[in-house]
Formats: C-alpha cells, sequence, structure tokens
C-alpha cells in the first residue's frame, strides 16, 4: 500500500496550524495521507486526511520522541510500511524525526521548504537560506520535516471526516518523562503591542552599540526588538525576541536593522505592514521580504538617523 | 559525570556572499572564514558548567580534516580536559553517516561517558539531527532544544526544553542520555588567543575515521545546490547616507508611526 503517515503535532489541546504544511505536502506527493494524532479533543482535523490514527496515549507522551518511535512502529505492523514519513518544522518535530528515522534507520531530511516534481527532489536550506540543496531520498521508506509555511495552500479539506482506526497497547518510556510546562516571565514591554519596531541584528557586531540603537528607537518613538543571536548573546532581554521561539509581530512598520532574516525570525515579523531592512549583505534573506531596502552598514545608518530624527 | 561534547568547525557564512560552482555541483566556500559552530560553543558551556559543579570531567570531539583541531583547543580553553579529532576529508551531510561514525567510534574506542552533549544543529547543514539518530542508535534517551539544565544527578537529568513562542517544557530524561544544547542557554566564557595557545599543549587524539567506517552508508544524495528564489524583494534605497536617512523618515511619516 502506498499512503504518507503525517504525525500530527498537537500541544495543550491544540492541532498546530503548521500541521497543515506537512498535509499539504503529503498531497502535493499525491499520497494516500493518514493522520497520526493521540487521543483528545482536537476539533475537526479528521477532514484534513484519508485515515485519522488515533493512539491511545496522553499528549506529553505522544510528543515524547521514544514513545514516538514506538507507536510508528505499531503503524507499520497494522498497515504495512509508509512510503514517507511526515513532521512539522518545530522543537517536537525536529526531535521526533530524528529519533525515528535512527530507530528504524530509515533516510532522513529536515527543514523541507520545497519539492520539485519533475526532478523527485526536496528542497533544503543550507548557510541560513542563502543556498539550497536538491535532495534526494534513496529506496524506501523516508522521513521529511517540512518547514512552517510552505505547503499548507496544498492541504485540502475533505467533505467529510477520514476513517478513524485506533491504535492501543502504547507503552510509557522509562528514559524519558514530562513534567510541566513553564510559561515565559511576563514582561512590562510586549512588543507584540508596538506599532513601530525597531529591531536589532548580530551585525551590530556588540552589545556596546545597543545604548546607541536605544537612542534613536526614543528620537524614532519606536520600541526595541531584537532577532534570536542578539538574545541569546543577552543583548537584548527574552521578552524582546521577535521569532518563532520568542513573539510573533505585526506592527505598521518594522525596521530591521542588521538582521540577516534566518527563516525562523521571518517567520515572526513577515506580516508586518511594512519592513524597511538595512543590512551590509545585499545577498541577505530579509531583502526578500523587506518593502524598502538599504545595503550599507547599520551603525552608520543609526547614527545619521539618530543626528537627523533630533534635529527635527 | 564524564561528558563529552561533539563539537564541528564550521563555515561563517553569515556575512559572506556565497557562490554555486559548476552548475550546481559544490558551493565555494574557499575564501570563507571557518569558525566554531554556534550551538557547539554553547554546548561546550554547559558541559564545562555542569562538570564544575558535579565533577568529573568534559572531552571534547570533533569529525573533519585536520584543521578543526581548532575547535579542540577552544573546547580545551574553555574547560574541556581533552579532545578527540575524527579525522576525515570527506564532507559529510548525511546527519546519518555522521551518527554512524560517531557510534562505531564510541563502541570500538569504549569511551566512557555518563551523557553525550551535541549541539542543536550545525550553521552550515542545519539538519538538526545527529543527535537525535545517534541517541536511537545507542538505544539511549534523547532531548534536543535543551535550554536549561535543573539538575543533574547521577542516573537522572532534569532539563527544560524550548518550544515556540516562549513556551518551554521541564521533563526528565535517564542518564546516559544524548542531550542536543539550544543556543542562548548559557553565555559561553570568553577565551584568548593566548588561552587557545596553553590549550594545544593539552594532548588531542587523532583517530582516522576510516576505522570507524563499518555499516556506514549514505541514505540522501544532493543532486544539485541552488540560490534561493527570489520573491520580488525590496525596493532599494540609493544614493548618500544622509539622502537615504531624509528618505526613510519620509517612509516612517508617510505610514504614519513617526512625526
Amino acid at each position: 500500500m502506498s499512503f504518507a503517515l503525517v504525525v500530527s503535532e498537537v500541544r495543550r489541546g491544540l492541532f498546530e496550524e503548521r500541521n497543515l504544511d506537512a498535509l499539504g505536502l503529503a498531497r502535493l506527493l499525491g499520497k494516500e495521507t493518514l493522520l497520526l494524532m493521540p487521543e483528545g479533543p482536537y476539533g475537526s482535523c479528521g477532514k484534513l486526511a484519508d485515515v485519522i490514527i488515533t493512539a491511545k496515549v496522553e499528549e506529553t507522551d505522544f510528543l515524547n520522541p521514544l514513545v514516538m518511535a514506538q507507536i510508528v512502529r505499531k503503524v507499520i505492523e497494522a498497515k504495512g510500511k509508509p512510503d514517507v514519513v511526515l513532521f512539522t518544522g518545530s522543537s517536537s518535530g525536529v526531535e521526533l524525526s530524528s529519533y525515528l528515522a535512527g530507530s528504524l534507520d530509515l533516510p532522513l531530511i529536515t527543514d523541507v521548504s520545497g519539492f520539485d516534481a519533475e526532478k523527485g527532489v526536496f528542497l533544503k536550506s543550507y548557510y541560513a537560506d542563502k543556498i539550497f540543496g536538491e535532495f534526494k531520498p534513496k529506496e524506501g521508506t523516508f522521513v521529511l520535516t517540512v518547514r512552517s509555511g510552505s505547503f499548507k495552500e496544498h492541504a485540502r479539506t475533505a467533505a467529510s471526516a477520514g476513517a478513524v482506526e485506533v491504535l492501543e497497547g502504547i507503552a510509557p518510556a522509562p528514559g524519558r518523562s514530562f513534567i510541566e510546562y513553564v510559561e515565559e516571565e511576563k514582561s512590562e514591554i510586549d512588543i507584540a503591542k508596538a506599532d513601530f519596531l525597531l529591531s536589532v541584528g548580530r551585525g551590530i557586531g556588540s552589545k556596546d552599540e545597543i545604548p546607541a540603537y536605544l537612542e534613536l528607537a526614543d528620537a524614532l518613538r519606536a520600541v526595541l526588538s531584537g532577532s534570536r543571536p542578539v538574545i541569546d548573546k543577552m543583548w537584548l532581554p527574552k521578552p524582546r525576541q521577535v521569532g518563532t521561539s520568542g513573539k510573533t509581530v505585526k506592527p505598521k512598520v518594522y525596521f530591521a536593522m542588521a538582521i540577516s532574516g534566518a527563516f525562523q525570525h521571518i517567520a515572526g515579523m513577515k506580516d508586518s505592514d511594512c519592513i524597511i531592512a538595512v543590512n551590509k549583505d545585499p545577498e541577505a534573506p530579509i531583502f526578500q521580504y523587506a518593502h524598502f531596502g538599504v545595503v550599507c552598514d547599520a551603525n552608520k545608518l543609526r547614527d545619521k538617523m539618530k543626528d537627523i530624527a533630533k534635529k527635527g | 559525570m564524564n561528558l563529552l561534547v561533539f563539537a564541528k568547525r564550521v563555515p561563517a557564512t553569515q556575512e559572506e556572499e556565497l557562490r554555486i560552482l559548476g552548475d550546481g555541483a559544490a558551493v565555494d566556500l574557499s575564501r570563507v572564514p571557518f569558525k566554531v559552530n554556534d550551538w557547539d560553543a554553547y554546548a561546550i558551556e554547559e558541559a564545562v558548567k555542569t562538570v564544575e559543579k558535579t565533577g568529573g570531567a568534559v572531552t571534547a570531539v570533533s569529525i573533519g580534516d585536520a584543521e578543526s583541531d581548532e575547535v579542540l583547543r577552544r573546547a580545551i580553553a574553555m574547560g574541556a580536559k581533552d579532545g578527540s579529532l575524527i579525522e576525515t576529508e570527506q564532507v559529510v551531510h548525511d546527519p546519518h553517516s555522521r551518527a554512524g561514525l560517531i557510534c562505531n567510534f564510541l563502541k570500538k574506542e569504549a569511551l566512557p561517558y555518563d551523557a553525550i552533549f551535541t549541539g542543536v544543529q550545525s550553521e552550515d547543514d542545519q539538519f538538526a539531527a545527529v543527535g537525535g539518530i545517534l541517541a536511537a542508535k545507542l538505544g539511549l534517551p534523547y532531548a534536543s532544544m535543551v535550554i536549561g539544565i535543573d539538575a543533574f544527578e547521577a542516573d537522572h537529568a532534569v532539563v527544560r526544553r524550548e518550544l515556540e513562542g516562549g513556551l518551554q517544557e521541564r521533563i526528565k530524561v535517564a542518564l546516559p542520555a544524548v542531550l542536543s544544547i539550544q543556543s542562548g542557554i548559557n553565555e559561553p566564557r570568553y577565551v584568548s588567543i593566548m588561552g587557545v595557545r596553553k590549550a594545544s599543549k593539552v594532548e588531542r587524539k587523532v583517530f582516522k575515521a576510516a576505522a570507524y567506517g563499518d555499516g556506514l552508508k549514505g541514505m540522501i544524495d544532493v543532486v544539485k545546490w541552488v540560490y534561493p528564489q527570489k520573491k520580488g524583494g525590496a525596493a532599494m534605497l540609493q544614493g548618500d547616507l544622509d539622502d537615504i536617512c531624509k528618505d526613510l523618515l519620509g517612509i516612517l511619516k508617510e505610514k504614519g508611526v513617526y512625526q
């Protein structure tokens, strides 16, 4: 039997929207689609696949890579080998997919953002989206993780829900167990509420540059935010992070300085009304998403702009 | 506690314009400087910080050509006890091949460890998969996107995993285990050129990768390298800096965010 197995990502009772990208790619591959889910109140997602396989396990166990390897083994016992197993491109998706690929010795391509049906190749990002590789898995079942936003337009909702099959007898994994969720600390500044964000990336060079950017933000009456590397390096606090692991923002103006535009960052700001990007590298991916761009040293532009803005 | 940490030397492509050679056959990295993979620097720091509390030692391991010794020297300067290089001239793209090589190496050399640390991903290939495949091959528990270690005891660790939108999950992992460390978990300590030079006096073992090739087979092929698809892109502002700044302020006024 020829089919695609889509492993859903569900968290705290929610069917994550990025599942649509995995489902969309499964459709694009022209496969019958089996959607694997834990038991739970996940709404009407039954119409998204031909068959729903419900694994009788807690949601947090379902997301445990040690348990998932066992669940997929059971699916194969019951239904035969899928042509492809698809995961979301997320914290849990990368963890589950790599552990499964290692457990069952299956080829793995992660962060897939394109598919060329004619050549039968999958596009995967290299060097932070500066280059893409066209990859082909060897014979047999293979595993993919799918970049969010890449294929969701190909997902289809059927008129009626797919048949439901239940998978039982899944044992807990003693090697790893869920304890609790930890929420981010509340912060006084909510960058998601700002109309105008001035956002800085690692290209500014060092923490010493931050005060001058704060001055510019003051002069422009903008709120200062940053990309992941700036938060990682502790140049700015975590609540000011824009991106998938930080905040998703939609200001009137997103002014990105010295941010090259990693995909996780783009995903967090691409719906802004107006995006302005300043970067030294004319090939920086962010220029593909910006409305206005300037190729220059962001720190120099900052100083000049601050002078002009202060003069009124 | 004996911790192994795997670290990789990668091209620093952040500010480089990359060129594809020969109709997609290769990417030209000949003029690009190399450095320690960012995520691995966090993994090294976390391993060193952990043994500073629990006692024991960190051994750094790198797969790559002779130049990757730089990674080991840096790890030692940061506090690793020693280092091992699994030497190969080949660029290994498939995470299965890399994990398989590590697995064979660990079994053959019988290196003792209580946990294996890796970075979540490397900056060049961004597979984020070696740790997971390795854990499965070794039959060990696995956690990736580790953004905090809350406890590290004899038989288990309590760690926090980074999820999306600022959310984390706290989990318990039995040891030995493989933990893939996320960037931002700590502040990797600064090492001076003097420190790296001093580290070069500490022994680093070299193992030839060919000795650990049993049963290794690539499972995926790169058919071609291509540039990203252009999406239309931005209207680029030209001129001298003064004019550009005035144009930008004009845009901000027009959008109603600046008076």
